[in-house]
């Protein structure tokens, strides 16, 4: 079935990877571990057809996302509306006071989202989540590219697939959209970070900066770079990671060392374009994913071309009577958690347990979404010789410059382990290159 | 209408030199429905001028940094206001209100705040129950120095039993939003008093009204306000941030007077 040549490779392919320091850094009980990311060389194909699909849709909702943005900082339409109750903005952990009133440069949000997908035996995608606060892994499909094209050049002279090394030039556009005047720098907390090889590979190939806080400043309301000779240079856009808690000690937590002191009230003077802005987390809270739908049909008066996991708010009465008869059937995840943590499957736990998380989705309803479990397709990862089927999502990445820019690759994630739905890279999972085929 | 003179300096002295301060300052008098801020002046031992800017609550900002050893940072800023123009301050934008309604920060409720908020059994108007609110707050809470810090919440300030100015206002705000009353915390000056002061303003019939548990009056003529918000994390006067400084040592002082 997979006849490429490139599969020979998968050795030379990781070892180049590991060599180029394709790595992420986790934290675990109090101390810094850097892993490797593991690379299956079978990639996830996706047909021109199909993509195109996926494409539309993503662009529509990134579009309704930013709009919400926009609406949730000023006059709260679709709350006014009855679209969305106001527990989910003011009650969410992701929503800033901060932001209201604060318009960022070209009204623009979330300039970065990575739209985490899954397929379904039935071939239909979902979405199982946003993430608008600068998503990272669109360097780790970039970088494997770039090394299977080294190791394995006869496998893309015959393969006719969209080339996914442009993501840098996506980026720049979506920078210099932005860009306030100056230039545009990456900011790092350092090589500690998990995402550090991301920074330094992405400011590599967008020839943006690589900085750290301390080299940049405020001043007389605007945001400069401090040269080794002092001299100060003008900047006008900041990608960033850094959360926004501790983006500026002046502004969010004053015990942030890596922050910038003022940069937001640089930001907040329209002086600089933060990328992306502060305060998406209200957007990309899973509780706010239910109202994901809903709002493209408010924002931009279209059905919604994507589909959601099908969804239930214990918040609404009927949804959590729904959610008690049909437990066993469900996965239940927390809306403060991320990266895998705080999702349990309902069919998993004891009696006990369950009596127990009914009591505690009683008391805090509006903390936890239940979806049906979707039944994924599977796909092909190799182990040794042979393939072994395992689940996999899709993160895609839509880019907001003068117009929505899809990425036409991704980063697919699937988990090692046969049993487990859980592909999160900080979890133990591996990664796949995603073709789109240009014909 | 009255016409109030006031005078606030802050001094902070370092026992070691400071390399770099950022300093962002909320000390100035807005302009809202109830006053008018007529006339300033502004001092900073900065050499640079700061920078201006309002916050999302509209909170006036004063911001910059300090560059160069130094061990000595002051502000001292100084004017008049007239207040009492109106009995209220109209209700504001409409989609800001939910953010005065929800729980927040130190003005966030536990087991027996709300216990308490139980035996109230407020009724009437929004302004009788804030009324009644800050009656029973005077009766049932202490006023005692030193027994609570700024960090402390509306809820471990009841469970002690007394506390100061901005602990009678987290937890009358933490009730009225109990009570479904948006509230919001008020930190200003009042005649009289060598420090600043903090109370509640809650949205009644009219629009905002503000009451000072601590002294068990609704406010009139002589508060000035200077910053509003969620709570007292919303509306610090002043922040620092800075390298160096060993042990710092803060002086304030504050007075605010009637003009004829």
């Amino acid at each position: 079935m997979y006849n490429y040549e490139l599969l020979e490779h998968t050795d030379t392919v990781n070892e180049l990877l590991a060599r180029y320091g394709v790595k992420f850094g986790i934290y675990k009980n109090n101390t810094f571990k850097e892993q490797l990311f593991p690379f299956d060389a079978i990639p996830r194909i996706i047909e021109k057809q199909e993509f195109a699909g996926l494409e539309a849709g993503l662009k529509q909702r990134v579009q309704a996302l930013n709009l919400f943005l926009r609406d949730i900082y000023s006059d709260k339409k679709i709350v006014k509306d009855g679209v969305v109750p106001e527990d989910f903005i003011f009650a969410s952990s992701g929503y800033m006071a901060e932001c209201e009133g604060v318009i960022p440069p070209k009204e623009v949000c979330s300039h970065i989202s990575g739209i985490d997908l899954v397929q379904g035996k039935d071939r239909q995608w979902y979405v199982l989540e946003d993430n608008l606060r600068v998503p990272s892994g669109a360097s780790y499909p970039m970088i494997a590219r770039e090394m299977c094209r080294r190791s394995s050049p006869s496998t893309f002279e015959n393969t006719l697939l969209e080339d996914n090394r442009n993501y840098a030039q996506l980026l720049r556009r979506t920078m210099d959209y932005v860009n306030t005047g100056g230039h545009t720098v990456i900011l790092t907390p350092g090589r500690y970070n998990a995402a550090y090889f991301e920074h330094s590979y992405l400011a590599e190939k967008t020839g943006a900066h690589l900085v750290s806080g301390a080299e940049l400043k405020v001043k007389e309301d605007k945001l400069y770079y401090v040269g080794y000779d002092g001299r100060l240079e003008r900047i006008g856009a900041v990608y960033r990671r850094i959360s926004d808690e501790y983006l500026d000690p002046m502004n969010f937590n004053p015990e942030s060392v890596i922050g910038i002191p003022h940069i937001y009230d640089v930001f907040r003077k329209g002086n600089v374009a933060l990328i992306n802005a502060p305060g998406n987390g209200v957007a990309d809270d899973k509780g706010i994913y239910y109202f994901v739908p809903k709002m493209i049909r408010y924002y931009l008066d279209e059905e919604p071309i994507l589909q959601n996991a099908p969804t239930y708010l214990p918040f609404y009465k009927k949804d959590m009577q729904y959610v008690r008869e049909n437990f066993d059937r469900l996965v239940l995840k927390d809306v403060a958690e991320a990266g895998g943590y705080g999702v349990v499957f309902g069919e998993k736990m004891s009696k006990g347990q369950k009596e127990e998380f009914i009591r505690l989705l009683k008391r805090e309803p509006r903390r936890f979404i239940a979806q049906e479990v979707i039944d994924f397709l599977d796909i092909d990862i190799l182990d040794g010789k042979q393939t072994v089927p395992r689940k996999a999502d899709l993160r895609a990445f839509v880019l907001m410059a003068d117009e929505p820019l899809v990425w036409k690759s991704g980063l697919t994630r699937f988990s090692r382990n046969p049993d487990s739905f859980i592909v999160n890279s900080s979890q133990g999972g591996g990664f796949k290159d995603t073709w789109v085929l240009s014909q | 209408m009255k016409r109030l003179h006031f005078d606030y300096t802050m001094q902070i002295h370092y026992s070691e030199p400071v390399s770099t301060c950022h300093y962002t300052i909320k000390c100035i008098p807005p302009d809202t429905d109830r006053q008018r801020l007529e006339k300033t002046e502004i001092t900073l031992s900065a050499k640079e001028d700061p920078g201006r800017s309002r916050d999302s609550f509209g909170n006036q900002i004063l911001y910059g940094r300090v560059e160069g050893d130094h061990t000595d940072f002051s502000f001292h800023i100084a004017g008049d206001v007239s207040v009492n123009r109106t009995a209220c301050e109209s209700k504001g934008k409409e989609a800001m209100l939910g953010l005065f309604r929800y729980p927040h920060g130190l003005a966030v409720p536990g087991e027996e705040l709300a216990a308490y908020y139980r035996t109230l059994k407020l009724t009437g108007s929004a302004y009788e129950k804030g009324a009644a609110l800050m009656h029973r707050l005077y009766q049932d809470y202490a006023y005692e120095k030193n027994v609570t810090d700024i960090h402390t919440t509306a809820e471990e300030a009841w469970r002690l039993g007394r506390g100061v100015c901005q602990d009678y206002a987290h937890i009358m705000i933490a009730l009225a939003r109990l009570e479904g009353i948006p509230a919001r915390y008020v930190c200003g000056m009042l005649v009289g008093e060598g420090y600043s002061h903090a109370w509640a303003e809650l949205l009644c019939e009219n629009g905002w009204y503000a009451f000072d548990p601590t002294n068990n009056l609704v406010v009139t003529d002589s508060h000035i306000k200077l910053g509003v918000g969620r709570d007292a994390g919303d509306c610090e006067i002043n922040r620092g941030v800075m390298h160096g400084g060993g042990i710092q040592t803060q002086q304030i002082s504050v007075s605010v007077t009637e003009k004829g």
